[in-house]
């Protein structure tokens, strides 16, 4: 090999160097530079851990899918971002909250919802010319009709059909017949003209406003469904939604990335006028009122591992990112706040309180924990959550003593639960009154053991049944761990063959008690609900029935609380923790509120100046590695080249 | 595979040995061929429904349906909701009784009537089913993400092949001094390390030190489409880099030492004419079994690469498939998986046969 096959080599490298630009900015060219009337396109750059399977409203029961849906779909009612303790609804595309109407006499109830007007779905060639046309109250009837279709396979009809007039017998008749006959008038609705229709309800119901808040009673036009069959190469509608909601989906690369565009035609609801912190008024006011949504692109970059989706964020290619065990440390200082690397870079984290629960429960057919009330409390008294929390979850969880967790009606901040106090001379002291004195069996002699299921996947998950067995074992008595895979703990709670498992909890599907009581109601044992604790309390269910239909109020509060005090008292769980999640954001994405429940981009506001001038700040590339990489190859060459001048073969 | 090579060396010492006596009943050559192809096609039958079945057992009784149904529709699904997921997914009949998983022995029905040999019938029509998360047809998926897998494992591959030859003949060349001994070891150490490391830390120069290239992305569009492959495919190269120098060299250091080589020399051949042209060849015949049988296997992809870099090929399909239990997808890949690897061992067999006129088929 001669000199100029070297340069020829590095020219070669350079050239390949050129063609790729420099350029390591990772996700597809925005659609449009700019705006129709002449401002720059925004885009907000986010990522998911893998590709939503279906983005029908109807379907879709998993956080990522609902991520994406609601940004496309809208539905009724919405939360409003600013009310959070308690949360509150507000009308979306409903002009003015349902007016409930009491039927006298037969015990069910009706809801009247009136339509805004000139409401209009997604430009789309499922339409005639493309063009979307106007939201009525047929589409409702359509999607309550859907979510009683057994090919839709909707996961909350066996808990709206208890509710909603006519999806039962709509299921099972399209079960028989094999086929969902849509011509087939619907109960659930009645339509009284095009912009107002009534929701008939079995019986009262006061929670069904919380679901007309949720994607799965969004309405979605019967053109889509029908178009997009995945025949003639044309896409599955789950994969092809279409909506009225602020953003159409305007490209899924499956495996890459999801693009969503603003819906131009989009009047549904604009910025709030006020409620932000007054720190933000400069950054606000000027959009107070305005048209939304306020950024034009949304990207979801499919990211299934954690290691390059943060590598991405600190090159400021994604607009926020949670923050990863694997990071945690160098993200989060000791007293919970940012690093300071972190704060140099202009980087905000968040804390924020998840709407759940987290526990371990009991199961009270069996004849040792269920019959035993005081070995309850003193198991629930000795558990050290707060131990746990700093082993297990960087101490970032908040510790539960009750069954509802911020945020939701009901839930009393600083309520101490007595049997929750962590202390071991109570616990040893309730064990002894509970017939264990120290732990022991008085009839074998022998320390009383117990069986704690839990769900076998990880070294951590051992390792927590390993903390859990040390906390109880406190007592003196004997824990067996018996550890499933995840279907075998499922069937062990729907069979009741358990008597203590850890590492349940409850997500809010909406904030009301209700969503959370209901899993004590002695109706829901299984398999007619989750109330796997198998709890049953005659006053309990009482106070659910009666709570469960009533109007938020003084006298409901009371209710709550009472109820509140009876789970505390009875020990069918042991409160564990409420979840808590941290997020960054980067320098040029403000967070506007803190409400879990409202994940929609719409209102999301991004400085694209800033962004760009710290992305270039913060990727430059350096020449001194190829020039490192060049030498070593000069070096090696040079050598071989020397020998095979001297030596033989 | 390498059972298979040696099987076929076996034979052909044999051959040589009592060549007179058989040389009279020897058929035509392309006879022979079309024999021993239709031979190879039988022995792969079995080959497949054994794969088929285990992948089954793991799928059916290790996890079961219902796990799957509650993985797709998450965990707050109701009962009415998994069974009609199941029933939607063939797992029951129109009364909601699930099929048995192998025989059916209920008594007015046909015994085949079962889980496992229902599939059986789908894939020997080659249809490969819908996804189980998604409904997709799996033909689609796997079309879909042959090309971006093809973009990072071609690649890879052919210049991991010519990097690798090259590397071994210059070690070869250089036998015995240092860098020879340096190149050793760190061809072992390479080997030794999980192909994880390399993309970590691979993931990390790119987007802490260099800032040349995306550390993670991918797309279709012409010069683009060099600009997201650059890194993982040098990855690839570099993680399989140690394995195939060692394993070359080792080939090229028995040719080197042959007597041939020394008459090239004696005849006055230059460095370079000995080493690529009488060496490479010799040489070629040991590696060309190795290099055929990977082919057919590229279009499968790579499940961590692909899995890191958000390349849409198969390999990610695969990595999805396993995450979310779509079993639908995990069965179709793995038996279109083995499709391939047999096929690519058939194709070795026949091209070993071909450029080594010593090895007869029979």
């Amino acid at each position: 090999m001669n000199g100029t096959y070297f340069y020829r080599l590095i020219a070669s490298a350079a050239l390949l160097l050129a063609f790729a630009g420099c350029d390591n900015n990772p996700h597809p060219r925005p659609l449009h530079a700019q705006r129709e009337d002449g401002k720059p396109w925004v885009v907000s750059y986010r990522a998911v851990g893998e590709d939503p399977r279906s983005l029908d409203p109807q379907f879709s029961y998993d956080t990522l899918g609902h991520g994406i849906i609601v940004q496309i779909y809208e539905s009724l009612l919405q939360y409003n971002p600013y009310k959070t303790d308690p949360y509150e609804l507000e009308p979306c595309l409903a002009d003015g909250m349902p007016r409930r109407i009491k039927n006298e006499g037969s015990g069910t109830e009706t809801y009247e919802i009136r339509l805004k007007r000139g409401i209009y779905f997604h430009d789309d060639p499922c339409f005639p010319n493309g063009k979307g046309r106007e939201l009525t109250a047929a589409d409702f009837v359509y999607t309550f009709q859907r979510i009683a279709d057994p090919a839709v396979e909707c996961p909350v009809l066996s808990t709206l059909q208890e509710f909603i007039a006519g999806l039962g017998s709509a299921y099972q008749h399209a079960r028989q017949a094999g086929k969902f006959d849509y011509s087939r008038p619907m109960e659930a609705i009645t339509v009284v003209d095009d912009h107002t229709f009534r929701l008939n309800l079995l019986r009262a119901y006061p929670q069904i406003q919380y679901w007309l808040a949720m994607p799965f009673t969004a309405p979605v036009p019967r053109e889509a469904v029908e178009y997009y069959t995945g025949k003639d190469g044309r896409d599955l509608f789950k994969f092809h939604p279409v909506g009225v909601g602020p953003y159409r989906l305007a490209q899924w690369s499956r495996s890459r990335f999801i693009r969503l565009a603003r819906h131009e035609r989009y009047t549904a609801t604009r910025f709030p006028q006020n409620g932000w912190r007054s720190s933000q008024d400069g950054l606000l006011q000027p959009l107070a009122g305005g048209s939304l949504p306020v950024v034009d692109e949304v990207q979801f970059a499919v990211i299934r591992e954690a290691i390059p989706a943060w590598l991405l964020f600190r090159q400021g290619y994604l607009d926020r990112s949670g923050v990863g065990k694997d990071v945690f440390n160098s993200v989060v200082t000791a007293g919970q706040t940012l690093s300071e690397e972190f704060r140099a870079r202009g980087v905000r984290l968040y804390r924020d309180v998840e709407p759940g629960t987290f526990y371990s429960q009991f199961n009270l057919e069996n004849a040792v924990v269920g019959q035993n009330l005081k070995l309850r409390q003193a198991l629930s008294t000795v558990y050290d959550q707060e131990r746990a929390n700093a082993i297990f979850g960087n101490g970032i969880d908040i510790k539960a003593e009750q069954l509802l967790p911020p945020g939701v009606i009901g839930y009393q901040p600083g309520f101490s639960n007595p049997f929750r106090s962590q202390s071991l001379a109570q616990a040893r002291k309730l064990l002894a009154e509970a017939g264990f004195p120290n732990g022991i069996d008085p009839k074998t002699g022998q320390p009383l053991e117990l069986t704690l299921d839990v769900i076998a996947g990880s070294a951590e998950s051992r390792q927590r049944a390993e903390f859990d067995q040390m906390q109880f074992q406190q007592l003196g008595i004997r824990i067996k761990i018996e550890e499933n895979t995840w279907s075998r703990f499922q069937e062990k709670q729907l069979r009741g063959l358990f008597q203590l498992n850890s590492g349940s909890g409850w997500n809010a599907d909406y904030p009301d008690p209700e969503n959370f009581f209901f899993l004590f109601y002695s109706k829901n044992v299984p398999p007619q609900g989750s109330n796997y604790t198998r709890f049953s309390n005659p006053e309990f269910d009482r106070l659910f029935e009666q709570m469960a239909t009533m109007d938020n109020g003084p006298e409901r509060l009371g209710i709550i609380h009472r109820m509140t005090a009876i789970l505390v008292e009875q020990c069918p769980v042991i409160f564990t923790h409420h979840p808590v999640t941290f997020t960054l954001n980067q320098p040029w994405v403000p967070r506007l509120f803190d409400n879990a429940m409202l994940v929609t981009a719409k209102y999301t506001v991004i400085d694209p100046a800033l962004r760009a001038r710290k992305i270039r700040e913060w990727n430059r590339a350096p020449a001194w590695p190829l020039w490192t990489l060049g030498g070593l190859l000069a070096a090696v060459i040079g050598y071989v080249v020397i020998k095979a001048r001297r030596s033989a073969l | 595979m390498g059972a298979t090579l040696h099987e076929t060396e076996v034979r052909g010492q044999v051959r040589s040995q009592s060549g007179d006596w058989e040389r009279g009943k020897q058929n035509t050559p392309s006879k022979t061929m079309l024999n021993y192809f239709i031979r190879r096609l039988i022995y792969m039958v079995p080959i497949l429904l054994g794969v088929m079945l285990i992948t089954f057992v793991l799928f059916n009784i290790v996890a079961s349906p219902r796990e799957m149904a509650l993985q797709n529709l998450g965990p707050k699904a109701s009962a009415q909701a998994i069974e009609n997921w199941l029933h939607n997914r063939g797992y029951s009949d129109e009364h909601g009784k699930p099929y048995p998983l192998f025989l059916n022995t209920e008594r007015g029905h046909n015994p085949f009537d079962s889980l496992y040999f229902r599939s059986m019938k789908r894939f020997a029509t080659f249809d490969l089913g819908t996804s189980f998360a998604t409904g997709e047809p799996v033909v689609e998926m796997i079309k879909r993400g042959a090309i971006p897998s093809l973009c990072i494992t071609l690649p890879a591959f052919v210049v991991g092949l010519f990097l690798s030859i090259a590397t071994a003949l210059l070690l070869v060349f250089v036998r015995d001094s240092l860098i020879d001994r340096w190149g050793a070891v760190l061809c072992v150490a390479t080997m030794s390390i999980p192909i994880t490391v390399y993309v970590i830390f691979g993931q990390w120069m790119a987007a802490n030190l260099f800032n040349y290239f995306p550390a993670f992305g991918f797309t279709m569009e012409g010069f683009s489409t060099a600009r997201f492959i650059a890194l993982p495919v040098a990855i690839m190269i570099f993680s399989g880099l140690g394995v195939d120098v060692r394993m070359y060299r080792a080939v090229f250091l028995e040719e080197v030492r042959a007597d041939y080589i020394r008459t090239a020399q004696a005849k006055g051949a230059s460095h370079a004419r000995v080493l690529l042209v009488h060496m490479l060849k010799n040489g070629m015949i040991s590696l060309i079994t190795l290099v055929v049988a990977a082919l057919p296997f590229l279009i499968m992809g790579t499940l961590v690469i692909e899995s890191f870099f958000g390349i849409p090929g198969l390999g990610n399909l695969m990595t999805t498939a396993i995450q979310t239990k779509d079993f639908g997808v995990i069965q179709a890949d793995v038996y279109f998986g083995s499709l391939l690897y047999l096929f690519g061992l058939l194709l070795t067999d026949i091209c070993y046969a071909a450029v080594d006129p010593r090895i007869r088929l029979q």
